[in-house]
């Protein structure tokens, strides 16, 4: 049984799941850095808590939705973090994109606790995130998954449960090396197409139709022949993200060079101002080095 | 004038550089995590600190040489840590090779509480510590620099201020991304030349005499030919030193694809457990790529 939830992290991709859920009819306590992110929840019934700890009194299962590893160990374990407020036998879902081996660290502390822990990372930007059709991926104990499943149903369509703590963290890093290379595979093969003269847009459509064809050409092909690199999903978070796939391929001891050269290119990226950019405009790195 | 040096950190680095202070004739005292690293210097001569607040209290100018940024930080700013015991006027000169950004927070914390800092790491490996030859990249005031100057010239022959704090972290990181990619290209050729038939020895001779001679070539290029990696310089401690060359590069927004590349070498390399053993064994990735080599 399933009472009351707590949220914590209202940004781009966190209020709109939390607006789902709420509008699953579960009683929801939500907690934001800044209380004015809370505001459009509030008005549909929301209780806003000024710390994650206060959220998560209460509640039977907490989802925490934020930046990166720091800001998770601080929700969760800082001083007014949620565990100082969680029941034993209650849930915490992180659904950020964090290190998968601080997953296993903090799901370790929290079992200290009596407190479950899922690590379940999502894929399928703010889109999938209004639209409640997201990916998720899924780490943790079986039980606890099938206890939370009624609500990541609210919030996706795909979802998997994939392993024990961390391993929907590994999955989520799996799912940025295929974009990052994918996104780099479609920005090359446009500019040997456009440098030998062709269409883009026609070789494109050609592509698309054999096994070269796949999400990425499809969407952000379609963004890089249009100029269009409104986000979607910004560079700066695509920095972030890849920064923990290639510090966990450092701490296995793995060699990853195709993300590696990525990563690279995508810190170009940043670096000449265009973070706010979607992360299909990784094509511009690549013609300035084929002016 | 400087009466006491202080120094922290007796490794394989740190107690030959602290022998040749005390031969320099100033007093020292010495701080390490591990008393018994210190045990030939207090022979020679030097006292023992518990604690870096109590050598700051009892020095001049102290010295940190230590493997990490966060070791830095926790002998500077940790319990009982140099910045408790340090008086105004004081120096630091941190010979560690850690984070540029951090080594300017660093400074600037120190600052406040009136004490100086350089940052100074060094190059020329534990041969350059011993026989005090190390060349050694300055970052920090030039006024402070020439305070410690009779001290730095107890370590070593070129001495050089390369900018503010922090150009000395930003030269050494340059340092080793020319030579850790240089190490790469070296394994690459090898193996080029040996999946061609080419004698190693004659390959490394021609190439010494032309543009492609280097220091490298002579010594890394020595062991790789006779797969001899036992003595040199740990791979371990050359891969910290390039993560700190990416994570400034992912700061700035620079996009670095060749030490990228040789990095995720160097992870298979430390995968492999052989962290221990001299980098030049990259080779041995590198022809892995290519060929299955049994045992």
């Amino acid at each position: 049984m399933i009472g009351t939830i707590g949220f914590i992290g209202l940004g781009i991709m966190g209020r709109p799941m939390a607006l789902n859920l709420l509008q699953g009819g579960f009683p929801l306590r939500v907690s934001s850095r800044r209380r004015e992110r809370a505001e459009p929840l509030e008005a549909a019934g929301a209780v806003y808590c000024p710390s994650p700890r206060e959220a998560a009194a209460g509640s039977d299962i907490i989802f925490t939705m934020v930046s990166d590893t720091k800001d998770v160990e601080e929700v969760i374990l800082g001083k007014e973090g949620a565990v100082h407020g969680t029941r034993p036998g209650s849930v915490i879902v992180d659904m950020s994109t964090i290190s998968p081996q601080a997953t296993v660290e903090i799901e370790k502390e929290l079992a200290r606790r009596g407190i479950e822990m899922l690590d379940a990372p999502v894929s399928g930007g703010e889109t999938g995130a209004i639209g409640g059709t997201l990916s998720i991926m899924v780490g943790g104990k079986e039980e606890t998954f099938g206890r939370v499943k009624p609500l990541f149903d609210l919030l996706g369509k795909k979802i998997v449960h994939i392993g024990k703590s961390g391993a929907g963290q590994v999955a989520k890093a799996c799912n940025q090396i295929i974009i990052t290379m994918g996104i780099y595979g479609v920005a090359e093969a446009y500019i040997l197409a456009g440098k030998n003269g062709l269409d883009p847009a026609k070789t494109r459509e050609a592509l698309l139709g054999g096994f070269a064809a796949s999400r990425i050409l499809e969407f952000h092909g379609k963004r890089m022949l249009d100029r269009d690199f409104r986000p979607g999903f910004r560079a700066r978070l695509h920095q972030k993200d890849l920064g923990i796939v290639v510090d966990s391929a450092h701490k296995l001891g793995l060699a990853l060079p195709g993300v590696a050269l990525g990563s690279q290119l995508v810190n170009a990226l940043v670096g000449g101002g265009d973070g706010e950019l979607d992360c299909s405009a990784l094509i511009k790195v690549l013609e300035r080095l084929n002016p | 004038m400087i009466k006491r040096v202080g120094f922290i950190g007796l490794g394989a680095m740190g107690r030959p550089m602290a022998l040749n202070i005390l031969r320099g004739g100033f007093g020292l005292s010495v701080y390490a995590r591990r008393p018994e690293a210190a045990e030939p210097l207090l022979k020679a001569g030097a006292g023992w600190c518990r604690t870096p607040a109590q050598l700051a209290g009892e020095t001049d100018i102290f010295i940190t040489m230590i493997t990490s940024t966060a070791d830095v930080e926790r002998v500077t700013f940790g319990v009982d840590g140099l910045i408790e015991g340090a008086k105004p006027g004081s120096v630091l000169v941190d010979m560690s090779t850690i984070s540029p950004a951090k080594t300017r927070d660093i400074a600037r914390r120190l600052a406040e509480k009136g004490v100086e800092m350089l940052d100074a790491p060094v190059s020329g490996g534990e041969i350059g510590a011993k026989e005090a030859t190390l060349s050694i990249m300055v970052g920090g005031d030039d006024d402070t620099l020439a305070r410690v100057m009779p001290v730095l010239s107890c370590l070593g022959k070129n001495i050089v201020r390369v900018g503010p704090s922090g150009a000395g972290q930003v030269t050494k990181a340059c340092n080793q991304l020319v030579l850790l990619v240089a190490i790469q290209a070296l394994a690459e050729a090898f193996t080029f030349a040996r999946a061609s038939g080419v004698d190693l020895g004659k390959l490394s001779e021609a190439l010494s005499g032309g543009m492609a001679g280097s220091r490298i070539l002579e010594v890394l290029g020595k062991r790789m030919i006779e797969r001899q990696y036992q003595n040199g310089i740990e791979a371990r401690l050359h891969y910290k030193d390039i993560q700190l060359v990416l994570e400034e590069a992912a700061n700035l927004g620079l996009a670095l694809p060749g030490a990228a590349l040789v990095t995720q070498l160097f992870n298979a390399l430390i995968g492999r457990g052989k962290g221990r053993e001299d980098s030049s064994q990259l080779i041995e990735i590198v022809e892995g790529i290519s060929f299955a080599r049994s045992g």
